[in-house]
């Protein structure tokens, strides 16, 4: 499966750009899905169709939804608290169910669960091709960052969890079962890896983290970024390429979207498109290996297929 | 008879548990540490401490009531670190 994320500041085209790009493929025969992980969606504007939280089918080989986050943690943390309610006899340990209310605006919590999105998407086996319209650039690149930095602390705290099993073990060896006193209530633990909950979950969370961290860095994942042909635009996207490389993450392709192309320009843009040529001119010279594309400034916004299809086959391709 | 060794299998193993427990009681608090120090770093985050992301949290927290259980009696037990230290060693 191959995946495309289109990153870049709020407002710069990305919704237009992957909603295009989508279209693009779909037609080319790929089963596509675009999925809008970005808080503030869009998605369905650019199609001209009301979208929501499930998979909507818009066009020949193309789905399309626009996932509700917010909605995607409260989930998350109510199944979590129900799952709690049965491992723990009691909830007088530190009052869990006060801090849910906490948890839902704790840092990190909505790059968790754009994630977990993320998760839940690439193993849908039916297309061949996944399209992401990503929320605005700071966020996309903690998300993408965060399987690489989850597996540092998943790895430490494995080791320290071998070590807490030996130590039971230890016990273990001379006393028989480990018993222990949780609120009052006898409680036998394991000094086997297979029998340790915490274990368990702290490995399987690696082995996705891991799946998610190679999907990310492999040659089937694929970064655009939509910008402007503006100075400051050119220092972000040459930030974004140096954060996503430390992550092992390519960048395929530039889009400079909203570009002014036009044979006589009026005289109060002639500044801002002497910018735009110098801007142009300083990408292409020092970002080597990724392309960059112009996207025009369009009389009118493209919505629905048809028009999404006149910009993928224009500007994109 | 059968009563004195009955009784007498129940004093040995009453003597024998002790000499047991006697013999794990240091690694059974250095296990308490080590699950204190596993508790504080991943829920540390109710207490300040920087924690790691919470992805990793919240995947192993239904499984924590008896680290959390640990770090609690720790904590309530920390304005009186040196008369525990003593009873670890066993000095009055």
């Amino acid at each position: 499966m191959k995946t495309y994320f289109f990153l870049g500041k709020g407002g710069v085209g990305k919704t237009t750009a992957s909603a295009a790009w989508s279209v693009g493929l779909a037609h080319s025969g790929m089963k596509t899905l675009v999925a809008s992980i970005d808080p503030a969606h869009n998605l369905g504007d650019a199609f001209a169709i009301r979208l929501g939280d499930r998979i909507t089918h818009v066009g020949d080989n193309l789905d399309a939804v626009e996932v509700n986050i917010e909605d995607m943690i409260r989930a998350y943390l109510d199944e979590l608290s129900v799952k709690m309610k049965h491992t723990y006899s009691y909830m007088s340990a530190m009052n869990i169910d006060g801090y849910f209310d906490i948890l839902k605006n704790s840092p990190g919590i909505e790059e968790y669960a754009t994630m977990e999105a993320i998760k839940k998407f690439v193993a849908l086996t039916e297309y061949g091709v996944v399209v992401f319209d990503t929320p605005p650039t700071g966020m996309t690149i903690r998300v993408l960052a965060m399987p690489r930095v989850s597996l540092l602390w998943t790895e430490q705290l494995i080791k320290m969890r071998k070590r807490i099993l030996a130590t039971r073990g230890m016990v273990e060896n001379v006393q028989g079962k480990f018993e222990a006193e949780v609120d009052g209530e006898k409680v036998v633990l394991s000094s086997r890896e297979k029998e340790d909950p915490i274990m368990q979950e702290l490995v399987s969370y690696r082995e996705e983290l891991l799946a998610l961290k190679d999907m990310f860095s492999s040659d089937q994942s694929y970064v655009e970024i939509v910008t402007m042909a503006e100075d400051l635009a050119l220092s972000e996207t040459k930030r974004i390429i140096e954060s996503l490389g430390k992550f092992k993450i390519r960048v395929r392709a530039i889009y400079l979207n909203k570009f002014f192309a036009m044979a006589n320009p009026p005289e109060e843009i002639q500044g801002k498109m002497e910018e735009q040529e110098r801007v142009v001119g300083r990408m292409k010279a020092e970002i080597r290996g990724i392309e960059v594309k112009n996207i025009p400034l369009l009389r009118k916004s493209p919505r629905g297929i048809n028009e999404l299809l006149d910009v993928y086959s224009k500007y994109l391709v | 008879m059968r009563r004195l060794l009955d009784s007498l299998k129940q004093s040995f193993r009453t003597f024998d548990k002790g000499m047991r427990e006697d013999a794990t009681s240091l690694i059974r608090k250095q296990l308490d540490e080590e699950e204190n120090v596993f508790a504080l770093l991943t829920m540390g985050v109710f207490s300040g401490i920087p924690s790691p992301p919470t992805g990793v949290v919240l995947r192993i927290l239904p499984h924590m009531s008896r680290e959390i259980a640990v770090m609690n009696k720790r904590s309530a037990g920390l304005d009186d670190v040196f008369s525990q230290t003593l009873g670890t060693f066993d000095i009055d």
